[in-house]
């Protein structure tokens, strides 16, 4: 059984009067399979949140039709065990953090001693133990965003559909939610996730889409597809300067091409977050 | 296999709940209210009119103030309802949940009847202290005066005040209020669900509001004409809801007719409830 599929799923937008419609999606054919994550990528306007409404049944389809493990997407209870996370989330602005939570958890028909014990460790889990009881309203992006995982958790759902999860996360707080996406993945939950930072993608999906102007343009395995099966990289340490003349000779007698030699660059991001551990009053303790 | 999932009441109930904070804990809703209570308090310290004059005026005002404040309660709250849940795409976040369209939407029309309910019994509340207040204001009045007047006309008087200060036909009147105003916000709902501007939403209520109070009258006038007809049948008769006349006559006022002109609002509520659904069920989010 498949976490997800759809077959020939298309969507057009009526664009109001005398405007005609606008092509969103066209005949995607999408299957995510239990237990994988999967990283749904492409431009802006290319489809992806739409895909993850007509999955969820948030808007009506033109064509075709859609699973969540086998249930219709238009029976209610194709939702039981789903998880939405939608892009940029706004809540509740007059609700604080454990009475948005009470609140969406009490709509999955949880009650009681164990919704607060799910809360609390929910609360932990994402790292708003200590602003449980602001309001909203005071919430930073970052915070906001984190809420609205904890609001998709709440019922411990198989399936989670997560839009942009980390747009506007400060680098921290983007690792934090990369880390847990790949505890969830450990957990055995499937997860379908949309974003068009790749770097991001890339160490947390198995397998990806890209998606332009509505259409499926390249699927498949991140790490077959990335890989780049004419080259070969080798990383040495403490090599001196003529053992590197020799290394090349070597290479070109053995009928190879030297394309590059240079120093590995670290990425930016494991500067920054490095430069953070190292700083001596610690890393900012989260909110 | 598939579990089926069927119309829950708890779901419909917690959305009710959410409503109702979420509006309560806005500045908006307190200011009307206090407004509210400080006109309705401000009725008793009119001191123009003579005995029996001084009480039906309280109950004049008092009930008219609470018709004008609760209709404005109610307007706002239910206008925008929608168009926040919508801008703010909560309501995304909703529906991903495993609930119902139908469900969502009468959540959220029971939260905004609370409110009113809530906000009709607080002001209740001080109508009730405004008449309480007037009725010793007049009886201290009487007492002074009971030299210059015999003895069984001083009980007459007496008697007469507190009969008409504990008329138990304010209760029906402001009872009638209520289903006048949860057929308001229903009104409100209805426009809400096809349209995405709280002003529109609004202005187009307060119309119907005031159509409402003027039906009578426009059928007498223009009630040949077609249009006017096919409007009136759209426009429900709010001033049918209106019994503050004979509680200030001292009529009494029947059950038989409370009954009657409840189930009429209850009717056509249910009508536009189903119409605002039918329209919701429909509406691309
Ligand atoms: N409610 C809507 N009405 C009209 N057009 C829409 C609506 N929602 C999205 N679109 C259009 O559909 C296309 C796909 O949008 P979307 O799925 O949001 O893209 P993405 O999430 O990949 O950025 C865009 O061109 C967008 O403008
Ligand atoms: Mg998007």
């Amino acid at each position: 059984m498949d976490a997800i599929r759809t077959e020939n799923l298309t969507k057009k937008y009526a664009l109001g009067w005398r405007r005609g419609k606008l092509l969103a999606l066209e005949r995607l054919n999408l299957r995510v399979h239990e237990g994988e994550v999967y990283g749904l990528l492409g431009p802006n306007g290319s489809g992806k949140s739409t895909t993850l409404k007509l999955i969820l049944g948030l808007v009506t389809r033109t064509e075709g039709e859609a699973w969540i493990f086998d249930v219709p997407c238009d029976q209610v209870a194709s939702r039981l065990h789903v998880g939405f996370l939608p892009e940029n989330p706004y809540f509740y602005r007059y609700l604080t953090g454990v009475e948005t939570l009470e609140f969406y958890g009490r709509l999955c028909g949880m009650r009681g001693a164990a919704l607060q014990k799910r809360i609390d460790a929910l609360l932990e889990l994402v790292g708003l133990a200590r602003a449980r009881d602001r309001r909203l309203a005071g919430y930073s992006k970052g915070m906001l965003q984190r809420i609205g995982l904890a609001q998709a958790l709440v019922h411990d759902p198989k399936l989670l559909l997560l839009d942009e999860p980390t747009a506007g996360v400060d680098p921290i707080g983007s690792r934090d939610i990369r880390d847990l996406i790949l505890r969830l993945k450990q957990m055995g939950k499937t997860v379908l996730l949309c974003s068009h930072l790749l770097a991001q993608v890339q160490d947390v999906c198995d397998r990806i889409g890209i998606l332009n102007l509505g259409q499926m343009i390249l699927e498949g395995d991140v790490r077959t597809l990335i890989r780049d099966q004419r080259r070969l990289s080798f990383t040495v340490q403490n090599l001196p300067a003529e053992g590197q003349a020799r290394v090349e000779e070597a290479v070109r007698a053995a009928g190879g091409q030297v394309i590059a030699v240079e120093h590995p660059q670290t990425t930016l991001e494991s500067l920054f977050l490095d430069a953070l551990r190292k700083d001596e009053r610690g890393m900012r303790q989260h909110d | 296999m598939t579990e089926r999932v069927g119309f829950s009441a708890g779901r419909v109930g917690t959305i009710a709940l959410n409503t109702f904070t979420e509006s309560v804990r806005q500045k908006v809703y307190y200011i009307l209210l206090i407004f509210a209570l400080v006109v309705i308090a401000s009725a008793s310290f009119f001191a123009q009119f003579s005995f029996s004059e001084q009480l039906k005026f309280v109950k004049d005002f008092c009930l008219g103030a609470l018709s004008v404040f609760g209709a404005l309660i109610a307007i706002i709250g239910t206008a925008q309802m929608l168009p926040a849940e919508l801008e703010n795409r909560t309501i995304y976040t909703i529906l991903a949940k495993p609930v119902r369209r139908g469900e969502f939407l009468l959540g959220k029309y029971l939260g905004s009847v609370c409110l009113v309910a809530v906000s009709l019994l607080f002001m209740g509340l001080m109508f009730g202290a405004a008449l309480w207040f007037k009725e010793h204001r007049l009886i201290a009045e009487a007492l002074a005066m009971a030299e210059s007047t015999p003895a069984d006309e001083l009980q007459h008087t007496l008697q007469q005040i507190r009969a008409e200060a504990l008329d138990p036909d304010i209760l029906k009147g402001v009872l009638l209020i209520f289903v006048k105003l949860a057929l308001l916000a229903v009104v409100t709902l209805l426009v809400s669900t096809f349209s995405t501007s709280m002003v529109f939403n609004v202005a187009v209520t307060v119309m119907v509001f005031l159509a409402g109070h003027l039906r009578g009258v426009a059928t007498e006038a223009w009630g040949e004409m077609l249009w006017v007809r096919a409007l009136l049948a759209i426009v429900p008769d709010l001033s049918a809801f209106n019994v503050a006349d004979d509680i200030i006559l001292g009529n009494v006022i029947p059950w038989g007719h409370v009954g009657k002109v409840a189930l009429y609002g209850l009717v056509r509520t249910v009508i536009l409830l189903a119409a605002a659904h039918l329209i919701f069920s429909r509406r691309e989010i």
